[in-house]
């Protein structure tokens, strides 16, 4: 291996030197990190580095070191630090060695061509100076005699220039290895590099036997002798040729600019997450959109268009409506006649407005009766001029100071088509405390039959939210609880209907007794919706409706099939007075053995036991399951019995009212009243029990509204309410989760009273009512017993 | 249907323009265009512009904060009067109504 140098050597020169020159060069494309890094190393670095050349020749040892890896050369200064140059291209071992050796051995020729080229002068300098040098190096003679050798056979680049420091090391290397060498087996590669060839035409051959032979070998022949001649021959002449630039003519071209438009929008969150979360809806208001954008309506402001993209609704509505015309509009546009437009707007709107118009007009209510709302909600009134806190105090002591029970007037539920009639019934909504139902009877003084329903909200005290014209005069309704939104309305010609409210302002009436045989032919004075636990059968039965009528029957309804149907629960037939009346002729009627009845209250707490009031004065107490017979009768009134309620917090007591004047307290196991109550001698229109308080309730005679508190009074009522002028109360009702009461009079209004220091309240006055209870009993008792 | 519903719009926005609190009533279309006033020409315009813009901020804010909500109502309360104005998708409807009494309440 170490002697395949020596081979090639005289091969190398002679011809080969222009060629190696080329090939080295063509060549150096693969060394050519090693031909540029010698190069510059030969220009740049030579006053700095000391051993250029020991480089090189580190780097053919470098090379042999790759045959033979124990040889590595170190670089070693002054300092015995280690600065061995690192090749810059690391060959690949087994790549081409040979190849790379003599290759190398032609870029040091051809370096020291190019040398000779730029930089001859310098180029002796390193040499001495890298002999000089104070670098020790292991193999320092052999360098030593490089560089004499180079600089004596500098110009011959032979081979044998760098081959001496080759062979030498070589020789150094022999000795070492040659027990190594004979173990390895080292591959050589020689490959010839890819040939260009510049010119390349190819000769036409013909037949010596050809026709036109003659000719083409005289002019062959006379070729031949031209190329022969050619150099002194006067008959040539150089010549130089250029050729002549064409006249260059300027040509304008223009093209039409591309119409630039600016567009910009305006990204927000929300926009983004209207864009992900609701397409569809985001496809509706562009429809709807494009029909909007169809009215050649003007923009109020020039720079609508960029406040669209960000402006309410989808960004997809920028396209539709920056076809309207962007030109300022002053008030103008009212007039231009969008009338027509403005009707197909309005349809379209509508929709959605009438919500819109419904939130806004509660506003406007809301701010008008805002004090009147917030006493009925039971939320303190701050003055305007009430700013500092200690007038706000006086003002609190003056307020608590008058220490008696007073009436307030808040407002009226009222409107034009109530007017003139008179309130018949009210109920709260089950669900909604602030919705009430309120039944109107007919028009005062006319015949007209026909009643109304009308369901109010608190928010709007000026409009019902809903309202229904019925056949004939309502006399009596009830909320469903289980169905909020159905409301069952008792009439005067003893039809029970039942509305269901489905959407806003859309009533249907989902059941009419009216096909059905079994109906009231009588008004239908109760109706009540109770949730019962057990029926006969011992199946578990949801709401029923229980009504009770002129005719003396009390019906339980059901839903069929053709609407609702009854079963007759009771039949309140009359009872024959005669232990009473001495000798007294029988006042039993011959037209009908039943009375009829008026009211209807079911216990709270025992939806089976329930209390009727009859046009007699009797009271009876029924049971659901037994058909026949009454529990109780009780017996006080003697007149038409109005109304009836249970306690709703002291169990077992109730309150009854009539036309003769009183109000009588009973405790269901006691067959005669624990207390009457009288104040005027008018016909008691309605009564209730508070149901915040066990011992208030209120009573309604037909010139005034009373309120007892029986833990202040049990002769007066503690507050009297005066009806208006030419007005008769008619209907009670009391507020279920604030102290008001609702009075409902002769001309369709629906009163709202607050009752404000009533001073009663608390579980401890059940104690108290049924302390009153006993003692009134007892003295009762004793009345009797005494008698 | 759309008739009867046609006619509740009328018959609500009649009344409210009829309350005897409220000074004035505009409708305003999606475009910024009065369709409906009480008011006089001048007025209803510089009030929707106005109050357009300022549904737009509010709008824009509540719904930067959280873009799953949206304004229902707004409400402002100057010295002289109320200013009420609801805001939907397509149109604007304002309202313009005087204070009720002197006593000033705040819910």
């Amino acid at each position: 291996m170490a002697t395949s140098p020596h081979n090639k050597a005289p091969r190398m020169p002679g011809e080969e030197r222009p060629s190696s020159r080329t090939t080295t060069i063509s060549v150096s494309g693969i060394h050519g990190a090693h031909q540029s890094t010698r190069d510059t190393n030969s220009i740049i670095g030579f006053p700095s580095r000391k051993h250029f050349r020991v480089g090189g020749g580190s780097k053919v040892l470098e090379k042999s070191a790759l045959q033979t890896p124990r040889q590595v050369v170190r670089v070693f200064d002054e300092e015995d630090n280690d600065v061995t140059p690192q090749p810059l291209y690391q060959a690949h071992p087994a790549a081409p060695h040979a190849k790379s050796c003599r290759l190398f051995l032609d870029e040091i020729s051809a370096g020291s061509a190019s040398d000779q080229t730029t930089a001859t002068g310098s180029f002796t300098m390193p040499f001495s100076r890298s002999m000089f040098g104070s670098s020790r190096i292991s193999s320092q003679s052999t360098i030593e005699s490089l560089n004499e050798e180079i600089e004596d056979t500098f110009s011959k680049w032979e081979m044998p220039i760098s081959f001496p420091d080759v062979q030498g090391k070589r020789n150094t290397v022999k000795e070492h290895v040659a027990k190594d060498m004979l173990k390895e087996v080292t591959d050589v590669y020689i490959s010839e590099a890819d040939s260009i060839s510049l010119l390349d035409i190819p000769s036409t051959l013909m037949s010596v036997e050809a026709d036109d032979t003659e000719v083409i070998m005289e002019k062959n022949n006379q070729y031949a002798e031209l190329c022969r001649t050619r150099m002194g021959n006067n008959k040539y002449v150089d010549r130089a040729v250029q050729t002549l630039n064409g006249a260059a003519k300027n040509k304008q071209v223009q093209s039409d600019s591309n119409v630039m438009v600016d567009s910009a929008t305006t990204v927000t969150s929300w926009d983004i997450y209207d864009a992900l979360i609701r397409p569809e809806q985001h496809e509706e208001v562009s429809s709807r959109e494009q029909e909007g954008a169809e009215y050649p309506g003007a923009a109020v402001d020039p720079n609508s268009g960029a406040e669209r993209s960000a402006s309410v609704g989808s960004t997809a509505s920028t396209a539709s409506t920056a076809s309207a015309a962007s030109s300022l509009n002053d008030g103008e546009a009212l007039g231009s006649s969008l009338n027509t437009e403005s009707d197909l707007q309005l349809n379209v709107l509508s929709e959605t407005f009438q919500h819109c118009l419904l939130v806004m007009e509660r506003s406007i209510l809301r701010n008008t009766f805002q004090p009147e709302l917030a006493a009925y909600r039971q939320l303190p009134v701050i003055e305007e001029s009430q700013v500092k806190p200690g007038t706000v105090e006086k003002r609190q002591e003056d307020t608590e100071s008058p220490r008696s029970p007073a009436v307030e007037r808040l407002w009226a539920f009222s409107y034009e088509r109530s007017r003139g009639r008179s309130v018949s019934s009210m109920a709260w909504n089950k669900i909604n405390p602030d919705f009430l139902a309120v039944g109107y009877g007919e028009l005062g003084s006319s015949e007209q039959k026909a009643g109304l329903v009308c369901c109010w909200c608190l928010t709007n005290p000026t409009w019902p939210e809903w309202d229904v014209q019925c056949d004939s005069a309502v006399t009596s309704l009830d909320f469903s609880s289980i169905n909020p939104s159905q409301l069952a309305v008792g009439m005067r010609d003893g039809t029970i209907a039942v509305y269901k409210v489905n959407s806003q302002h859309n009533v249907s009436c989902v059941l009419s007794s009216s096909q059905c045989p079994n109906r009231h032919l009588n008004p239908v004075w109760q109706l009540r919706w109770t949730q019962q636990e057990l029926n006969l059968t011992g199946d578990e039965m949801g709401e029923s409706l229980f009504s009770v009528a002129a005719d003396g029957r009390i019906s339980r309804w059901f839903i069929c099939s053709s609407g609702l149907d009854c079963t007759d629960l009771m039949k309140l037939k009359k009872i024959q007075h005669t232990k009473k009346k001495a000798g007294g002729t029988r006042t039993e009627s011959v037209l009908s053995a039943l009375t009829p009845g008026l009211c209807l209250d079911f216990h709270p707490t025992d939806s089976s036991v329930y209390l009727v009031g009859t046009w007699e004065g009797l009271i009876h107490k029924c049971s659901c399951s037994n058909n026949e017979q009454f529990l109780e009768t009780y017996r006080k009134h003697f007149c038409p019995v109005n109304s009836i309620k249970w306690s709703p917090l002291s169990p077992g007591v109730f309150l009854s009212c009539s036309s003769d004047w009183t109000i009588q307290l009973w405790q269901q196991d006691h067959q005669n009243p624990v207390m009457g109550f009288s104040s005027t001698q008018t016909a008691v229109c309605a009564v209730d029990w508070s149901p915040k308080w066990p011992t208030v309730f209120g009573a309604v005679h037909e010139g005034q509204l009373e309120i007892w508190d029986l833990s202040s009074s049990i002769l007066d009522p503690v507050l009297v309410q005066p009806a208006a002028a030419g007005v008769q109360m008619k209907s009670l009702l009391f507020a279920t989760q604030t102290d008001c009461v609702l009075v409902g009079d002769s001309d369709g209004q629906v009163t709202v009273y607050q009752l404000k220091n009533l001073r009663a309240g608390g579980s401890s006055q059940v104690d108290l009512l049924e302390g009153l209870i006993c003692s009134a009993s007892q003295n009762s008792f004793k009345k009797h017993t005494q008698m | 249907m759309a008739g009867t519903e046609h006619d509740q719009v009328e018959e609500t926005l009649k009344r409210i323009e009829a309350n005897k609190y409220v000074i004035g009533t505009i409708v305003v279309n999606a475009e910024g265009i009065p369709i409906r006033t009480t008011l006089d020409n001048s007025t209803t315009v510089v009030y929707a512009q106005l109050l357009r813009h300022l549904t737009m901020k509010a709008r824009n804010t509540v719904r930067d904060l959280d873009p799953q909500n949206d304004i229902c109502f707004l409400r402002m309360q100057t010295k002289k009067h109320n200013i009420l104005v609801a805001p939907e998708n397509n149109f604007l409807l304002i309202v313009i109504q005087k204070h009720v009494n002197s006593l000033r309440t705040f819910p």
